[in-house]
């Protein structure tokens, strides 16, 4: 597994295990970025009640997440969420449709809320973008997301271009060095030819980019990194390239903790095996105690 | 809410049980298997996707080590040409750690998608595990996956906790007989306030795996399986055991209600071929309440091993300190998938009962004293959450706010290394 | 094997054998304690002379050797900040099974990657000549390991971040 999947996986499993086998439910679980979901039958074992908690939820009210999903869900939205969290999807077991690809379609996109919910401010700048591009100048506005307690992301759009900034923080030492040579491979990769047509990445650390300098509350420290995404047109012109863009994007976090993971895991499996290495080489060093074979009265060894 | 909920993996030599606290079930469950490119398991750990020699190029690529499946996945790739199924636990204990390493990070990162730096992690482990299986899971955990806190507890201690959900258990005590049975070992582990005693513990080679091959051989031996594919025997078999079987308080009188009223008690299950498509139906009879009668009269299935489940039990406790012996008789909990036949608790209690008490009748016999013993109280619990009931009791430890006091932080591991786990916090107790 | 490295190894194992002759001695300090004289260093008649081979200010080995145990410290070549946490990563994940390595340290001596403590029980136990392969092997194969592990860090990085830009264009 290279790539990560937008879906949360627990809503499409217990969605399609309720579908065959209708339960009543409570559970609470989470996704990445610390996203808190819960899904219950508050009423009958048919209707459930699927909620998110999400940490940049006020930010993305101003960008216009109610749109987007009222957009994907419909009624399905409540109209007031459930306590503690910030949005609720009525999901009816027995409205789903025939069993079939239109069902799991439909499942998948359930399972994609915190996907929709995050891709608000996305398309407000793919929009954004257009207007500017056709009137010619100006900026967008910053749009900031700040969807982990030390972490966020900018989107600002321009004529030509929509540019996503990532701050990033690596917690620990090993991590910051590990994370500093993919980034950098981030930058190098658009040279090969065949991913010419990628975004542009930039990788700066301490320092903010040009961007998103003025903003208030950078944190200026030397954990501190910002990744520059700028993404043209061709990336988000038409609407299916767009709406991969923004799953995709949206994931880089994940993605590169996740690899920065795996490394450190694949760095111990050669370490468990050189120290192996090592430690048959040092017992050739042992003499070979001699066993001597010692037997009782009858003839029976001792052991 | 300043911590996301901890996750919880029990991680078993048959099946992983993974999830987050607070829910009442995990939210996988899957076969601790994992398919990678390469033979199928060798007995020798031989380092996989390391060049053996230095300066060999094979490796510079370097992302083989993500092609892998777990769980379902990896018994569905199975089949897949270059893929073979690891089971990187065996007894209950890891034997390879770099399958259970990569094993670990699908588990978090695909299925549970959460971010192992923003979460706290309770596992578990068999009883008698020694320390430095601990450490080497501290060590994956902190150092590959930089996670936040780290608590590991001893799976029977798990199984008297869970057992707190029972409304007949009144005093939330870690004093207990846990009878431990999935689907390759049964244990029997004796708790003393949340210390498992190891001298005293009892594996029995009986077992969800051999019930079913003994439900299989009565059903083959009466002729049921004859219209059945071969392939789906061990699977009927299965079915059967987990949907009609139950415990019988006396067999004799049992097979005399099923052969004067055949009809009443025998079941019939219907199935389909899963090839052709053709359903078929067999009949199913005495098996009902001969399956789990091997727990308690080994004699029918196996030739080798012959002591009834009470008797190890009361051996169990006989071997423990006499002063909680008690304790020990008061509460023996059951956990995993095998003891959740009906009635298990209720046969099991009485046989137990009746050592017991003739013991205590023997003792006052040879004593010849006047003074009359008050007797001994044996209870047998049975609960709802019998099936995961490791995982559950993890999920109810966790969800609790001292948890996070017991649990050896990121912070902690850093300063003293991985021998921070040798010690083991018992939960409940002071700091 | 480069030029330098030849010589530096050799070294090595000519001073770490002709080192390696340890006795049985018991502390003249405590009665009825027998301590590698080299870490107590209470008496200082019994220490010899400590030696440096130095391959260049980056790599260096310290013997300091006494008359039942001797200390043998490595610095290894760290050429960057990825070598340096990769090098770092590798001794104290080697450093943790210590108890298999029966001459492995648990902990280096200051301003060295990783130390070794032969005692006479070790040479009495092991041959010698092999208890020194094995200080030379293991000096030789970590240099490679480590550059091979900063490769393969390297090439995974270039990989992920590949496949991740790709999906773009896709």
């Amino acid at each position: 597994m290279i790539l990560l999947e937008p879906h949360n996986y627990i809503i499409q499993t217990t969605l399609i295990d309720k579908l065959a086998k209708p339960t009543s439910l409570d559970v609470q679980f989470v996704d990445f970025d610390g996203v808190r979901f819960h899904l219950s039958t508050p009423e009958r074992k048919t209707s459930l009640l699927l909620s998110m908690s999400i940490r940049c939820w006020n930010e993305l009210v101003q960008y216009g997440v109610h749109d987007v999903l009222k957009r994907e869900y419909g009624a399905m939205v409540r109209a007031q969420p459930e306590s503690d969290y910030n949005v609720s999807l009525d999901v009816d077991l027995e409205q789903f449709p025939p069993e079939g690809e239109e069902r799991d379609t439909f499942i998948k996109n359930i399972a994609l809320l915190k996907r929709h919910a995050l891709a608000a401010p996305f398309e407000l700048a793919f929009k954004a973008q257009k207007q500017l591009e056709s009137s010619g100048s100006g900026q967008g506005e910053i749009m900031a997301m700040h969807y982990r307690d030390e972490e966020a992301i900018y989107i600002q759009a321009s004529p030509d271009r929509v540019t996503v900034i990532f701050s990033t923080v690596f917690r620990e030492e090993t991590d910051r060095i590990f994370g500093k040579v993919f980034l950098q491979e981030f930058v190098d990769a658009r040279r090969l030819p065949t991913i010419q047509s990628a975004p542009q990445v930039l990788y700066t650390t301490h320092e903010p980019p040009l961007e998103i300098r003025h903003v208030p509350g950078l944190v200026d420290s030397d954990d501190v990194g910002y990744v520059t995404f700028v993404l043209f047109p061709r990336h988000f012109a038409q609407a299916a390239v767009a709406a991969s863009t923004i799953s995709h994007i949206q994931l880089f976090r994940d993605y590169l903790h996740y690899h920065i993971k795996c490394s450190k895991a694949y760095m111990h499996s050669r370490m468990r095996f050189r120290v192996s290495e090592f430690q048959k080489v040092l017992n050739r060093a042992k003499t070979e105690v001699a066993v001597v074979d010692r037997k009782t009265a009858s003839g029976r060894s001792m052991r | 809410m300043s911590y996301l909920a901890p996750i919880i993996c029990d991680n078993g030599t048959g099946f992983s049980k993974v999830g987050y606290a607070g829910n009442s079930d995990p939210s996988f469950v899957f076969p601790t298997a994992i398919a990678t490119r390469g033979p199928a398991s060798q007995p020798t750990r031989s380092g996989p996707a390391v060049p053996s020699k230095p300066g060999h190029l094979a490796s510079k690529r370097g992302v083989e080590d993500l092609d892998f499946f777990i769980g379902d996945e990896a018994l569905a790739n199975a089949k897949t040409p270059g893929y073979g199924v690891n089971y990187p636990i065996r007894h209950g204990q890891i034997e390879n750690w770099d399958y259970m390493e990569r094993y670990w990070e699908q588990t978090i990162f695909k299925y549970l998608r959460a971010e192992p730096e923003d979460h706290y992690f309770l596992l578990t482990e068999p009883p008698l595990n020694p320390p430095e299986n601990r450490e080497q899971t501290a060590e994956i955990f902190f150092e590959s996956f930089n996670i936040k806190g780290l608590y590991i507890a001893v799976q029977a201690v798990l199984a008297l906790a869970a057992s707190w959900s029972s409304n007949r258990v009144t005093d939330r005590t870690l004093t207990g007989t846990v009878i431990d049975s999935g689907d390759g070992v049964t244990h029997v582990i004796p708790c003393a306030e949340g210390y498992v005693i190891g001298s005293a513990i009892k594996h029995i080679p009986i077992a969800g795996r051999d019930i079913s091959q003994f439900v299989l051989n009565l059903m083959r031996e009466r002729g049921e399986m004859a219209n059945v594919p071969p392939e789906d025997h061990l699977k009927i078999a299965g079915k059967v055991k987990e949907n009609y079987s139950y415990v019988c308080q006396d067999i004799v009188k049992e097979f005399r209600k099923y052969d004067a009223e055949p009809y009443k008690f025998f079941e019939r299950y219907e199935g389909e071929n899963s090839v052709t498509g053709r359903s078929y139906g067999v009949d199913v009879g005495y098996e009902r309440f001969l399956a789990p009668e091997i727990f308690f009269n080994p004699e029918i299935y196996s030739s080798d091993f012959l002591t009834p489940l009470p008797e190890i039990v009361d051996g169990v406790i006989q071997q423990s300190p006499i002063d909680v012996r008690r304790g020990l008789y008061k509460n023996i909990v059951l956990s995993g998938g095998s003891t959740m036949f009906q009635h298990f608790g209720q046969r099991l209690k009485r046989d137990l009962k009746q050592i017991v008490d003739r013991r205590l009748e023997a003792v006052a016999v040879a004593s010849g004293s006047q003074q009359k013993s008050s007797g001994v109280e044996v209870d047998v619990i049975s609960h709802k959450r019998q099936r995961y009931a490791v995982w559950f009791g993890g999920s109810l430890m966790a969800s609790l706010p001292e948890f996070y006091n017991f649990c050896h932080t990121k912070a902690q591991y850093d300063e003293v290394g991985p021998s921070i786990c040798r010690r083991y916090q018992i939960f409940g107790s002071a700091t | 094997m480069s030029n330098t490295l030849r010589p530096y190894l050799a070294a090595v194992r000519s001073t770490l054998t002709a080192a390696l002759t340890l006795e049985d001695f018991a502390s003249q300090i405590v009665e009825r304690h027998n301590k590698p004289e080299v870490e107590v260093g209470t008496s200082k008649e019994v220490l010899l002379n400590p030696l440096m081979i130095s391959r260049n200010e980056n790599e260096k080995v310290l013997i300091e050797p006494s008359i039942n145990s001797i200390r043998l410290s490595i610095k290894i070549k760290q050429a960057d900040e990825i070598e340096r946490i990769l090098c770092h990563k590798f001794t104290r994940f080697m450093m943790q099974r210590a108890e298999n390595f029966v001459v492995l340290r648990r902990k280096p001596v200051k301003g060295y990657d990783i130390s070794f403590l032969i005692t006479n029980n070790h040479t009495n136990t092991m041959l010698k000549h092999k208890i020194v392969d094995f200080i030379i092997q293991f000096m030789e194969e970590v240099d490679k390991e480590i550059s091979e592990m900063k490769l393969s860090l390297n090439a995974r990085a270039r990989v992920v971040a590949e496949s991740y830009l790709l999906a773009f264009s896709s």
